[in-house]
């Protein structure tokens, strides 16, 4: 029973980091209408701007770091998307061209990863906390932080969405870009900024993979892509709360069937809810309608 | 030194043998399968096991273990990527339009690399398959240095085989509806075409091509294991797709020739750069990257374009031919 507890709480960490990562993905989805294969790389590069940052240059404090490495990533992002995704999604009409693209930015992106910082294993500069009893939950001082950092961030992208101006240009793009345009919406800068906030939440998703792993490398956004997507898809592609609710569900059901299987074999079990989401209900559970 | 060219030589061939198989998916059909390294991978474990002794014998851990001799375990290699694809086929593709298909194929490949490396008694994990018995060596005599000019013949033979019965493929009716199928399949739905039928069909074919590809990687080299195929080795096959030229069996060789033999290759015979350990592959493989995403911008219908076919087109060749790109694609001016 206790190993059971012990496995909830690792599962809210891992949900906390997938949250991230599959609500920066959905939102870039959502604009551009393309999923970025990428977007692991996006990922690790962010948590490697944070390494830097950290451990190789000027050695701040992590979560200072992490707030700086995410929001260069989001810059790069906007970068990327201005000098290839976007010239390219522009110029072919059919949406093959640019996975193509993405995936081969995704090679790039992850070699020049290695020939800079090598394929060993990297650690972040950070306090060792001693674990803390919450209830029946077992988490050190930074597992706590991670979730609590998820938990900001989702109810800042909820309010940003429901409330501002920007995010009701964000939906209805989302919703119908040619209708949006014709009413008047920036769609060339809304596009910007959400490159922007996808960029900086896969920054962050990318560090707190890393605290909660314990370890950095080029390739540690590659395997939990399809993690990602996973959720992305369970919760209903495109859905923003989708994304969230299927990343607790996937981040619990990985950590807590650890407890029961071979741990190396946790990730699969995504894989394996994911094919069932599929056969059973193709657009997600939360799936707005007629987007699937 | 000839050792280096025939080594050119096989990876010329079998890329060829690979890139066609992935071009009957993508190229004809539409169909982007991502997880093309992934059926490469299972034909060449089953060639592997099905050629290797018992596993009691060998200190590894792999199933079957049946000892047969060459051709016919790559031909059950090449059946079993099949059958793992109409697996894949039969979940994913009635369901999935591009890009949630492209999705689950490329999770599919990353899951399948996962469970490889940790499932020792499957393939032996991530140690991989080795010592496969190399074919023909024992009766024919020969040593390290002849089998390989020798196994490099071999492919050139099974790979033009393959390029005649693709070429065939292609030019019948079913290529023809294959191609409807890609440009446009509501379309080819609406002429009654059996879209889900036709797909699984250019799914299965594809994948043979991608196992007995695979096969032949491990009877050359003898061993295989999951770091050979990580998912962006798909990427590499994408490459030569591109640069060829989509929708040409001709330009997967030219493709094979250009990608896989001049950039992937060539420069892993040049010399490490000191205290930086596979830098070199690490610029190449970036390099493979940004040549196709060029010759996507600069010459979307690759250095061997596809052939109009005049048989079955009717008015169609003037409007295609003022159109640019590969595909039928428009290009929109800015």
């Amino acid at each position: 029973m206790q190993l059971f507890w012990l496995s909830v709480g690792f599962g809210f960490v891992t949900a906390s980091v997938l949250a991230i990562a599959a609500v920066g993905l959905s939102l870039q989805f959502g604009i551009t209408n393309y999923v970025n294969f990428a977007y692991g790389d996006f990922m690790a590069l962010g948590g490697f701007f944070t390494y830097v940052l950290n451990s190789q240059v000027l050695h701040i404090n992590i979560w200072i770091a992490l707030t700086m490495g995410s929001l260069g990533m989001g810059v790069l992002a906007v970068i990327i998307n201005r000098l290839i995704l976007g010239p390219f999604a522009r110029r072919f009409s059919k949406s093959h061209y640019v996975l193509i693209v993405t995936f081969g930015l995704s090679l790039i992106m992850l070699n020049v990863e290695y020939s800079i910082w090598g394929a060993q294993v990297r650690f972040f500069n950070m306090p060792i906390s001693a674990a803390l009893h919450i209830g029946p939950l077992l988490l050190t001082r930074n597992q706590l932080i991670v979730m609590a950092v998820a938990v900001v961030l989702m109810v800042a992208v909820h309010t940003m969405l429901k409330t501002t101006r920007l995010g009701k240009s964000m939906r209805a793009m989302s919703d119908n870009t040619t209708l949006a345009m014709t009413s008047g919406i920036d769609t060339k800068r809304i596009t910007t900024i959400t490159w922007f906030l996808s960029g900086t939440l896969a920054g962050v998703a990318g560090t707190v993979l890393g605290i909660s792993e314990g370890n950095l490398t080029p390739a540690s956004g590659e395997l939990f892509l399809f993690v990602i997507f996973a959720a992305v898809i369970v919760g209903g592609v495109g859905s923003i709360y989708g994304a969230m609710a299927g990343a607790i569900l996937i981040g619990l059901a990985t950590e807590i069937s650890a407890a029961f299987i071979n741990p190396s074999y946790k990730l699969d079990i995504a894989f394996v809810i994911l094919i069932v989401t599929l056969l059973i209900r193709p657009s997600g559970l939360f799936a707005r309608p007629g987007t699937a | 030194m000839v050792y280096y060219v025939f080594t050119l030589v096989f990876f010329l061939f079998d890329y060829f043998i690979l890139a066609m198989g992935l071009n009957i998916q993508y190229g004809e059909t539409g169909i982007l399968n991502f997880a093309y390294i992934g059926f490469v991978a299972i034909g060449a474990y089953f060639t592997g096991v099905f050629s290797l002794p018992s596993s009691l014998n060998t200190g590894q851990h792999y199933i079957l273990g049946l000892g047969l001799p060459f051709p016919i375990n790559l031909l059950l290699g090449g059946l079993a990527a099949m059958c793992f694809a109409l697996f894949v086929a039969l979940i994913t593709l009635r369901r999935l339009r591009t890009d949630y298909l492209a999705i689950v194929l490329i999770s599919l490949s990353l899951v399948l690399y996962d469970f490889c490396n940790n499932y020792v008694s499957l393939f032996n994990g991530a140690d991989g398959l080795y010592n496969v018995p190399e074919p023909f060596a024992k009766s024919l005599g020969l040593t390290v240095n002849s089998f390989i000019p020798f196994f490099a013949c071999v492919t050139a033979v099974v790979s033009l085989l393959m390029w005649f019965v693709m070429s065939r493929v292609t030019r019948a009716p079913m290529g023809r509806t294959f191609r409807a199928i890609r440009d446009d399949h509501v379309v080819a739905a609406a002429l009654g075409k059996n879209v889900f039928w036709m797909q699984l069909k250019s799914m299965l074919i594809g994948s043979f091509y991608a196992g007995i590809g695979g096969g032949l990687l491990i009877q050359f080299g003898g061993s295989f294991n999951p770091t050979a195929w990580l998912p962006g080795e798909t990427f590499v096959v994408f490459a030569v797709l591109i640069v060829g030229g989509a929708g040409n069996n001709i330009g997967m060789f030219v493709g094979a020739l250009l990608v896989e033999t001049l950039l992937v290759h060539l420069p892993a015979f040049l010399p490490e750069i000191p205290g930086h350990p596979g830098l070199i592959e690490y610029f190449d493989l970036a390099l493979v990257g940004i040549v196709l995403m060029a010759m996507l911008w600069f010459r979307p219908q690759g250095v061997v374009p596809e052939r109009l076919r005049r048989a079955a087109s009717f008015g169609v060749d003037q409007r295609r031919a003022e159109k640019p790109g590969s595909m039928g694609e428009t290009s929109i001016p800015a």
